[in-house]
């Protein structure tokens, strides 16, 4: 696309003018910064999302009146449909000890729930490849069966998420509006600063029959390189402090999130960087429509 | 007198080929014609005060002329519209049979690559060094970096400055400067040399040895218009003089009678 005189040209200027365009890539690495960050969030969101929606797992609650008959006739049922991977079943005494152990120190406080706190219930494993529809289908299926009380298949959870996920999707967008604005801004005015530090070297070129694309071709290269190093700047940083958090909070944002917080995907890394890239050279073209007169 | 007349015999074997567009062909039609025609130019920067007023003018190829006329009289104007830094308002310039002022803007570089332009402010990058000035016209072209140090290496030879490639341009005395401008002007052997008050900054001395180069450079075969108003200069050699007044440009095929010097006023009293 371009020359190997364009690119010496370009790395000849942004070394003689290293303090301008080293402030202007600071600059775009903190406004890249809030974009990864944004962006980091929703990836874990959306990890979280995919970890709940396939989670697979149903609670049937029985009803009391629910007989050791009945119980064992649905379980055999329910273990003969190919959509179900595990069925087990979980005793009211067992569920109110499962609870104790879990969230209540206190003896006296696990003994005073009443009694309906604690319903049996089967607990059942559903494939993967099941879809909403067919879970909601068996759901409503099971609702109908005189033992059946009630079925929690935590899809209220996932929809909560989902909004979640989108809110970030959301913010997101409209932080990379701001970035992408920022970009053209900071890249367009130190391209325009140092076309005017320039302005007897474009002057020349012009007047030694340079055409326009050969004058510009170097101050896009720079700002492209500007949007690409400002990218991977952003980047590095925010790798660096992930990787810090994560080394001390690792456990725990495990038992919270229910998985261990992931970095940005390498593709949108990648795509930082290339859309660094672009919004720069965009913006030094842009900033250049008006070359110094000769 | 063997360089230049060397360089007189090279400039014949490799006549000029002008290319004003990307892909023109050499016509030979084309170079029997004056390299030069202004016919009927107007030109004016105010509504009613025209700087060049139906101005006619036809310069043949190989010659050197100077133009001169008082502060304002449109040297500089002249100059800026064949380079088409400005447009005329009326007329043509013809160079080498095509009509600057209706060149569209994709086809001025290549006007410009047949041209060398020297300027009293020198227009040098002065954190370039004196290479990277003067091999520019080249690396424009696109020419490979060994022809253009070769190229640069003789043209920097014919300025006096051989060796001094290195140099930032920004440290050079004016002279050099000056002469470091126009090896920018000839690396890339123009048809035409523009000069615009080159000695305008430059003491007397450096003046007359400015001029001196120019006069070499014109000896090879290159057509120069040099603009001045420094009238110790004119009076140097008897050269074709061009006189702007008024927007009209009065020609004086011969110029002035050169001074006598001081030597000769007494030998002959």
């Amino acid at each position: 696309m371009f020359s190997s005189g364009t690119t010496r040209r370009a790395r000849r200027g942004m070394l003689r003018e290293w303090r301008l365009h080293a402030l202007s890539v600071f600059s775009l690495a903190v406004a890249f910064v809030c974009l990864g960050s944004a962006l980091l969030v929703v990836t874990n969101l959306r990890a979280l999302e995919e970890r709940w929606a396939h989670a697979g797992r149903a609670s049937i609650y029985l009803k009391d009146t629910a007989s050791q008959d009945d119980v064992q006739a649905l379980k055999t049922a329910l273990a003969k449909l190919p959509a179900i991977t595990g069925v087990h079943y979980v005793s009211a005494g067992q569920a109110r000890t499962d609870f104790g152990a879990q969230e209540i120190a206190s003896k006296a406080e696990l003994a005073a729930l009443p009694v309906e706190a604690f319903p049996s219930s089967i607990e059942i494993d559903v494939n993967a490849e099941t879809t909403d529809a067919e879970l909601a289908d068996m759901v409503q299926k099971l609702r109908m069966l005189p033992v059946v009380d009630d079925v929690e298949t935590y899809q209220a959870w996932t929809e909560r998420l989902e909004k979640l996920v989108r809110g970030g999707v959301a913010a997101a967008a409209l932080l990379a509006f701001v970035v992408f604005a920022a970009v053209l801004a900071v890249v367009g005015s130190t391209i325009r600063l140092a076309l005017q530090r320039r302005k007897t070297e474009v002057e020349v070129l012009k007047l030694v029959g340079a055409s326009d694309r050969y004058v510009k071709g170097p101050y896009i290269v720079e700002g492209g390189v500007q949007g690409a190093l400002g990218a991977i700047g952003a980047i590095a940083l925010l790798g660096v402090l992930f990787f810090v958090v994560r080394g001390r909070l690792d456990t725990e944002l495990a038992s919270l999130l229910g998985l261990e917080p992931t970095f940005l995907p390498w593709h949108v890394a990648v795509g930082m960087v290339v859309v660094g890239g672009a919004l720069g050279a965009t913006a030094a073209l842009t900033s250049l429509r008006k070359l110094v007169a000769v | 007198m063997a360089r230049s007349e060397d360089a007189r015999r090279v400039a014949g074997d490799s006549a000029f080929r002008p290319m004003l567009r990307a892909g023109a062909r050499f016509s030979r039609e084309a170079s029997q014609r004056p390299i030069l025609v202004f016919e009927d130019v107007f030109k004016s920067y105010r509504a009613g005060s025209p700087v060049l007023r139906g101005m006619n003018l036809v310069i043949e190829r190989g010659e050197f002329v100077f133009v001169t006329g008082s502060s304002g009289s449109g040297k500089s104007t002249l100059l800026r519209l064949l380079y088409r830094a400005e447009t005329v308002d009326d007329g043509r310039i013809l160079f080498l049979g095509r009509d600057v002022a209706r060149l569209t803007d994709e086809s001025v570089p290549f006007l410009r690559r047949n041209l060398g332009v020297v300027f009293q402010s020198f227009k040098l990058v002065e954190t370039w060094t004196v290479f990277e000035n003067v091999a520019v016209t080249l690396e424009v072209l696109g020419l490979p970096q060994r022809l253009v140090r070769t190229r640069v290496g003789e043209a920097l030879e014919r300025v006096g400055l051989a060796g001094r490639g290195s140099d930032l341009a920004g440290v050079l005395s004016g002279g050099e400067q000056q002469r470091v401008a126009i090896a920018r002007a000839i690396v890339g052997e123009p048809a035409l040399i523009l000069a615009d008050e080159p000695t305008g900054n430059l003491d007397p001395q450096l003046a007359l040895d400015i001029l001196g180069l120019f006069e070499e450079i014109n000896e090879s075969g290159t057509t120069v218009l040099f603009a001045t108003h420094d009238r110790s200069l004119l009076d140097v050699r008897a050269r074709r003089l061009v006189v702007l007044d008024e927007g009209k440009a009065i020609d004086v095929p011969n110029g002035v009678a050169p001074a006598e010097s001081e030597y000769e006023v007494e030998f002959a009293h």
